[in-house]
């Protein structure tokens, strides 16, 4: 039986065309925005379930404002939290800025572009992972042909591929060279954590 | 990440995973659906991966060139045939009906131009020859669902849509292209000296360096521009009816009577997203959807009931697959579909089961 779980599921299909595509100018929003970097997946997260459990009641007019929005609104309601926020503090959250750049459509990006970047984002795997994903993805070899000619077992196989989906996905979203240094917006988080 | 959320990607990998692994029975499915249906957080982990899975579809294209015999080390990608083409030549199209990769190496820089042309020739028939007059006539055809890049000798580039046939006779001077059916795009080298003029239903689009789209209907012409000016001119009095298009118009000319709109660039493209196999319907007629299906598709759908005509389509489909837009139109709208023979009949569905309205 061909998966399709978007044939039963038009809000699934809407999410991962409307939503998702615009998973590279969120990161580098919340990169920006927010300090603790550890942490920024997690927001991701956290803002994709908002917008799902919303858009499951009605379609947003606008997804990609509505996905920035609902952003802000998160890394307000986390500085909120804190309690100890400063006026000075809540002013700049309200006015955390979504760059221009990120509200325009996403560039074209070329179909040589995004091979490039999954090719970079391949060559980023483990040894092994990286083995098995290429006799999966490129060679387009079953499962047990490539624990054959690995000698492994088929079950390692999938584990690799997992882990390589895995660590491919999150890749996949990153500008292949990361800024590292947060701007200025993320004052607001920093002056929430000084004692007041 | 926290311990959660990184368990739930785990979980959610493992799943597609095991789903790629093969021999996946129903009651994996309805366990895989139970996982999802639990929490949003899963779901919306799950869609994230599944989309990255389908996205590494694409590695595929580096199989055109690899050995079988072993994994390349990295970086070695980089010399694969496919990002040694110069940019704007990157061979889009003909990645989808390159043929499994044979046991060889990666061809060198040199050898690449004429292997891409193959590939693009294996497609649909690529045919040039020169005659004694110094003048090259080509043609392609596509059959309906299919779709080729074609490099022309002066360095232009053309795509064909489903169901078309082009002929081209480059002179000194000249460069002419007749469009006998269905639809091309066209990405044209600049050559001042030599006009780019395409020839469709009676009227002539002329380029000198641009990229633009033409598509033939029963009677008259279609013209995207996508970059740059081309000028559009019926061949029976080019004096008197000559307009020029700059780029973001979408010009419909019948019966020497042209409409002309001015579009913002992204809209532009979704008039082209046929290049890359798919379509983009904004609140379009159900019958116009359907039109553009069968454009593509042996399989045809047919309207039973007119009521039907009106009703409002949106999203991305796939154009090789009118039978997941079928299924759709049944998911949302009052309508069953039918299988007849050759074609699917759409009619108008009872809704009154649902209750009052």
């Amino acid at each position: 039986m061909a998966y399709a779980p978007w044939m039963g599921e038009p809000l699934d299909t809407w999410f991962t065309r409307e939503v998702l595509t615009h998973e590279r100018a969120l990161m580098r929003f919340l990169h920006r925005n927010w300090r603790d970097h550890d942490e920024v997946e997690d927001l991701r997260q956290e803002i994709y379930v908002r917008v799902y459990e919303a858009a499951s009641r009605r379609f947003p007019d606008s997804p990609k404002s509505f996905l920035f929005t609902t952003a802000r609104n998160l890394l307000a309601d986390r500085v909120r939290r804190q309690r100890i926020v400063s006026i000075t503090a809540m002013g700049d959250v309200e006015q955390l800025h979504v760059l221009k750049d990120e509200l325009e459509p996403e560039r074209w990006c070329s179909d040589r572009e995004a091979l490039m970047h999954l090719a970079w984002a391949l060559d980023r795997l483990p040894d092994r992972c990286r083995e098995v994903f290429w006799l999966r993805r490129v060679e387009d070899l079953p499962h047990k042909e490539i624990a054959r000619r690995l000698g492994i077992s088929v079950k390692t196989v999938e584990k690799h591929i997992a882990k390589g989906l895995r660590l491919m996905t999150n890749d996949l979203h990153m500008d292949r060279k990361p800024k590292i240094a947060p701007a200025p917006a993320t004052r607001a988080r920093e002056l929430a954590r000084e004692p007041s | 990440m926290s311990s959660e959320s990184r368990q739930i990607e785990q979980t959610a990998a493992a799943l597609l995973a095991r789903r790629d692994a093969g021999e996946w029975s129903n009651r994996d499915e309805s366990a895989l659906q139970a996982w999802l249906a639990k929490s949003p957080a899963h779901r919306v982990a799950f869609l994230r991966m599944e989309a990255a899975w389908k996205e590494t579809a694409r590695l595929k294209t580096l199989a055109a060139g690899s050995t079988h015999a072993r994994v390349p080390p990295r970086g070695e990608w980089a010399r694969s045939p496919y990002f040694a083409t110069p940019i704007g030549h990157a061979p889009a199209v003909a990645r989808r009906s390159a043929p499994r990769s044979r046991a060889r190496r990666w061809p060198t820089v040199a050898a690449m131009a004429a292997s891409l042309l193959v590939v693009a020739g294996i497609a649909g028939g690529l045919l040039w020859w020169r005659n004694a007059g110094h003048v090259e006539y080509g043609s392609w055809q596509t059959a309906v669902g299919g779709r080729q890049v074609v490099h022309l000798t002066d360095g232009s580039t053309a795509t064909l849509a489903s169901d078309s046939d082009l002929h081209a006779a480059f002179a000194r001077h000249e460069r002419n292209l007749d469009l006998v059916r269905g639809e091309a795009f066209f990405e044209v080298a600049h050559d001042r000296k030599r006009p780019f003029v395409v020839h469709a239903n009676g009227y002539r689009v002329i380029a000198v360096g641009t990229r633009f789209d033409v598509r033939r209907s029963d009677d008259g012409v279609r013209v995207v521009v996508m970059r740059g000016v081309v000028r559009l001119q019926s061949s029976r009095d080019s004096a008197a009816s000559t307009t020029d298009l700059p780029a973001g118009s979408i010009a419909l000319v019948n019966h020497d009577n042209l409409v002309v709109r001015h579009v913002p660039l992204a809209e532009v493209a979704q008039y082209l997203s046929w290049r890359d196999g798919y379509v983009v319907f904004h609140d379009t007629p159900l019958a116009d959807a359907i039109q553009e299906f069968n454009r593509y598709n042996n399989h045809k759908i047919t309207i039973a009931d007119p009521a039907l005509d009106e009703l409002r389509v949106g999203g991305n489909f796939r154009l090789d697959n009118s039978a997941a837009f079928v299924r759709l139109m049944q998911e949302v709208f009052p309508v069953r579909a039918e299988e007849r023979g050759d074609t699917v009949l759409l009619s108008r569905r009872n809704i009154r089961a649902h209750g009052p309205d």
